[in-house]
């Protein structure tokens, strides 16, 4: 109690250099990785389109307007409607939330849990160690997309179900990575330091493992951003992801688009740059990110 | 030599059962059974009899371990069952679209090849210039674009500008290669460009590496010709782990096909695979998974065998 009021004035203080530290970083950044901070750009985008999407569109994307149906894009309708009346816009604005929601929770949950297994699998070592791996190797077998479609046909379709079945095969991904960059620690002096002054496993894991896996840890993340987008409107697309009315990009795509394409050929042509905007703009930022925390791991 | 081949083969055996493993635990991992859910999937009321018999003929009636033991020696003889939908056996269902599939991979693999090693190269040599940039944005946005939306843009293109649609209907390519090629070289293009980013990006890297090798100064020191030391020294050694790329990224084309071939209507693996989600045929799905999967696994043994056979260093380790 009597420490509080200290603590916070020592926060307050410490706050504005603290931001400013970031504004700087992000300045450098900018100027030294061009091409990162577009993708920065592009994903910033992104967010204030999912978060903003109520003020933005001017549309309900499940609406339907049958007085409109597959109208061309007019000063009404920017990008046009499809085979319901459906602002295609709008829908567009909206899916960068599914998008987001699916790409965001099934990247993180997936990285996360893989920094974990492989940073213990690494620090356990010995026969742990060996059988982690093992069952990693097995999941690593399966091609992402596959797992994907295997998990989806077990637990049904649907934008939870979709979650799970793309972060299932990101976890091995994930331990595999974070585990070799955990290898490499565990074996730095001032781990043994750590051990030699009796501090407990947890906290040699936690406080000097975990923190210089960090860089991997975010590296993988942001390549996962991109990959889980696409994947989740493959999913949409083959008409086993997301389900209608929920407004998702590869949706957009499913039925409709192709069916429509010589008619109402912006059914088509939108959907299919917001996507690759998405993952360009991630895989961009992923990238310079990189470069930027780990210039061992120059980008291939 | 022998010896890495002996111990490479020995670690494909425990994965590859692992894979069955895993395979046989998802199915049963489903809410009721299998055969519930294809049944309910059908929307319609099904009769308790059917059901019973219907399990019977898959052997869900009997214990969990006899049905392991079954699957797994079925494996064994590659017997995978019968398909829930047409009722043929799922290796025949998966052999009569294997060709066609394996046809699409094959082609995607050259126009990434083609594609990649030049692009590759020239970004190296030209290193943060415009070319590269050029170049690395072209690969950058390749691995973005999804490969069934460029494949519905790639059919609008030829529909607007041509007024053409690639043929629809399958000819094998021992009857009419024009024909065949005609039809296959979009869906393989698709697909390619996406590899071909893959492999530009791997290939620059590497020869960027080997660049900035002693041997290549020494060769340079020494007055060879740019052009001799660019092949004959640091093409050679870059290869190596474009190689290893081309060969896993070739492995994953199964997944890259299941969605193109939905767009080009193909009728191989990959649409067959979806057809089989879409329509709970979960024994079809058994054993796509599990050859997709074994597929992949020998692919990465095939690569690691040429790695070794390159580089003798690997097999000494």
């Amino acid at each position: 109690m009597s420490s509080q009021p200290y603590d916070l004035a020592l926060a307050a203080a410490a706050e504005p250099t603290r931001l400013r530290q970031w504004v700087d970083a992000a300045l450098k950044f900018s100027r030294e990785k061009p091409l990162g901070a577009a993708g920065a750009v592009i994903v910033v985008i992104m967010i204030l389109a999912a978060v903003l999407a109520d003020f933005i569109a001017p549309y309900n994307p499940v609406a339907t307007d049958y007085g409109a149906m597959l109208a061309a894009p007019s000063a009404d309708h920017w990008l046009g409607t499809d085979e319901f009346g459906r602002d295609v816009l709008t829908r567009i604005i909206y899916g960068a939330r599914t998008a987001l929601l699916v790409g965001f929770s099934a990247a993180f949950i997936g990285a996360t849990l893989g920094l974990v297994i492989g940073v213990a699998s690494a620090f356990f070592s010995g026969w742990i160690d060996l059988v982690i791996q093992r069952i990693v190797d097995v999941f690593i077998s399966f091609p992402l997309i596959i797992l994907a479609l295997a998990v989806v046909a077990a637990l049904g379709t649907g934008t939870d179900r979709v979650i799970l079945a793309i972060l299932i095969p990101m976890i091995p991904r994930a331990a595999r990575i974070c585990r070799s960059g955990a290898l490499a620690i565990r074996e730095m002096p001032y781990v043994d330091a750590a051990r030699a002054a009796g501090f407990r496993d947890r906290r040699i894991i936690l406080r000097h493992m975990v923190p210089n896996v960090i860089a991997a840890y975010l590296i993988v993340l942001t390549s996962f951003l991109g990959q889980a987008i696409l994947l989740e409107a493959s999913l949409s697309f083959l008409g086993l992801g997301v389900q209608e009315p929920t407004p998702a990009w590869g949706l957009m795509l499913h039925g409709g688009a192709s069916q429509y394409a010589e008619s109402a050929p912006w059914m088509a042509i939108y959907p299919g740059i917001a996507i690759t905007l998405a993952v360009f703009g991630f895989n961009l930022f992923g990238d310079s990110l990189r470069d930027a925390l780990d210039p061992r791991l120059k980008t291939q | 030599m022998l010896q890495y081949l002996v111990k490479r083969v020995l670690l494909m055996i425990p994965t590859i059962l692992g894979v069955a493993v895993v395979i046989f635990v998802l199915m049963r991992m489903l809410p009721g059974d299998i055969v519930e859910m294809r049944l309910a999937g059908e929307g319609s009321y099904v009769q308790q009899e059917t059901i019973d018999k219907e399990r019977a003929k898959l052997g869900l009636d009997k214990p969990m371990w006899v049905q392991f033991t079954d699957y797994m020696w079925g494996l064994a003889r590659l017997d995978f069952g019968y398909s829930m939908w047409t009722g043929r056996p799922v290796s025949y269902e998966i052999g009569v679209r294997f060709g066609l599939s394996l046809q699409i991979a094959i082609m995607s693999t050259v126009i990434a090849v083609l594609l990649a090693i030049p692009l590759g190269t020239i970004a190296a040599l030209k290193q943060d210039t415009w070319v590269d940039y050029a170049v690395r944005i072209f690969s950058i946005a390749g691995l973005a674009t999804p490969s069934f939306w460029l494949g519905i843009m790639i059919i609008l293109a030829f529909l607007i500008v041509f007024q053409w649609t690639p043929p629809m209907v399958y000819t094998p390519i021992w009857v009419d290669p024009w024909a065949n090629l005609s039809q296959l070289i979009w869906p393989a293009l698709a697909t390619g460009y996406r590899y071909s980013a893959v492999a530009t990006r791997m290939t620059r890297s590497a020869v960027l590496e080997v660049l900035r090798e002693d041997y290549i100064r020494t060769a340079r020191a020494k007055g060879l010709w740019q052009q001799l030391v660019l092949k004959r020294h640091a093409l050679k050694n870059a290869m190596l782990p474009v190689i290893t790329v081309i060969g896993l990224e070739f492995a994953f084309l199964m997944g890259g096909l299941v969605v193109t071939e939905q767009v080009f209507n193909l009728n191989g693996i990959g649409k067959l695979f979806v057809d089989a989600v879409t329509q709970y045929d979960y024994t079809l799905v058994q054993g796509l998974v599990m050859i997709v999967a074994t597929v992949f696994v020998l692919t990465n043994f095939v690569v690691d065998v040429l790695y070794a056979w390159l580089d003798p260093r690997i097999r000494y380790r």
